[in-house]
């Protein structure tokens, strides 16, 4: 029953990562695109979650570097943003 | 299946459930600062139920630690990058379906810098400091604490002491806890309604500024977090001088309303942090 759900919710996720593609591919403007992307990161880091074993080492460091990079990565561009747009 | 199995199952669910409408939203809605409430909220809330879901499920009871670690760090960080993105994209013109906007007009300084606080050693913070290090280590030894420790006190001492924080109130900050994870309940809620709606025509966004009357930075920047993930509303800009916060609204009916929200949450924070 449980692997059943968590299967369930992979796939979910597996579709959500389609979807949100979708916003990166159409943009239209680079904000759109980094929602996109911050997003992708962020159904990538729930797929690695749902991995989870309490025996399983890498999976702290894996969470914490994939929401640390969508969180930096994301003011970075948002920095830029407005940086190119007031030069 | 135990009790903890279902509800841990329920937990995880309810997370794949709404990381996928997330991304749902992110496609659907029309604008790029209605985009980033789905972005924002349900991503968030999606992956910390994941994640603290799969500890329930694996009886772990490191996992589920890490699993609110993660959960407050994305509540803590989710705001920020929502803020800094609103606002890149609101300076960069995307402005189009805005039916009430406080922010025209006004003159802000690109990437304004707030000055600096003095440097200070707070024992309270350097010990939650040292408990996050020992859950992420999973195994207190005297090894990890001991490293954990000095670690701990070297990011205190680089750290700036945030002006205005005089007394925490523990029953004040339960209070404050717990109304606001009501409200980010149901602001899941409404953007999920408004995903799932297929004409969207509930979505009428604004700008609204809503006026702050604390005078300590640490009790403005708290609200400022805390607004993205109230029902409907986003941070795009806190200014200083004069303290007001410009707040983007997903299903807008009235200036007051936003005023009322934000001021109700203002008491809240007060309550529990100010002098």
């Amino acid at each position: 029953m449980i692997e059943t759900v968590i299967l369930v919710v992979q796939v979910a996720l597996g579709i959500g990562g389609l979807v949100a593609l979708v916003r990166v591919i159409r943009g239209p403007s680079l904000a759109d695109r980094i929602i996109g992307l911050d997003l992708l990161l962020l159904l990538l880091a729930g797929g690695v979650a749902t991995t989870g074993h309490p025996e399983e080492d890498l999976l702290v460091p894996v969470l914490i570097v994939v929401t640390l990079i969508a969180f930096a990565g994301t003011i970075i561009v948002a920095r830029f943003i407005e940086w190119r747009d007031t030069e | 299946m135990s009790a903890l199995d279902v509800l841990g199952t329920v937990v995880m669910a309810a997370g794949g459930a709404l990381s996928l409408l997330a991304a749902i939203g992110i496609v659907v809605f029309p604008t790029t600062l209605a985009r980033m409430h789905a972005a924002t909220k349900s991503a968030s809330l999606g992956l910390a139920l994941l994640a603290i879901g799969i500890g329930i499920v694996a009886e772990g009871w490191g996992l589920f630690a890490v699993g609110l670690l993660l959960a407050a760090f994305l509540f803590g960080t989710a705001p920020i990058s929502g803020h800094m993105l609103g606002r890149a994209a609101y300076f960069a013109g995307q402005t189009e379906g805005l039916v009430h906007d406080d922010l025209a007009g006004v003159d802000l300084r690109p990437l304004h810098v707030v000055e600096r606080a003095e440097r200070g050693f707070s024992v309270p913070r350097w010990f939650l400091l040292l408990v996050v290090w020992v859950v992420f280590w999973r195994d207190p030894t005297v090894a990890v604490l001991a490293g954990g420790a000095i670690v701990a006190a070297i990011v205190e001492m680089l750290l700036t002491t945030t002006p205005g924080v005089t007394r925490v109130r523990p029953a004040a900050v339960i209070v404050f806890l717990v109304r606001y994870f009501g409200m980010v309940v149901v602001s899941n809620l409404r953007v999920a309604r408004e995903v799932l709606n297929p004409g969207h025509d509930g979505i009428r966004e604004a700008i609204v500024a809503a006026p702050l009357s604390t005078d300590s930075i640490f009790v403005a920047t708290l609200v400022a977090n805390a607004i993205t993930f109230t029902p409907g509303t986003l941070t795009v800009e806190l200014t200083d001088d004069p303290r007001v916060v410009y707040v983007h609204v997903l299903q807008f009916s009235s200036v007051e309303e936003i005023h009322e929200q934000v001021a109700d949450l203002e008491r809240l924070v007060s309550a529990a942090f100010a002098a």
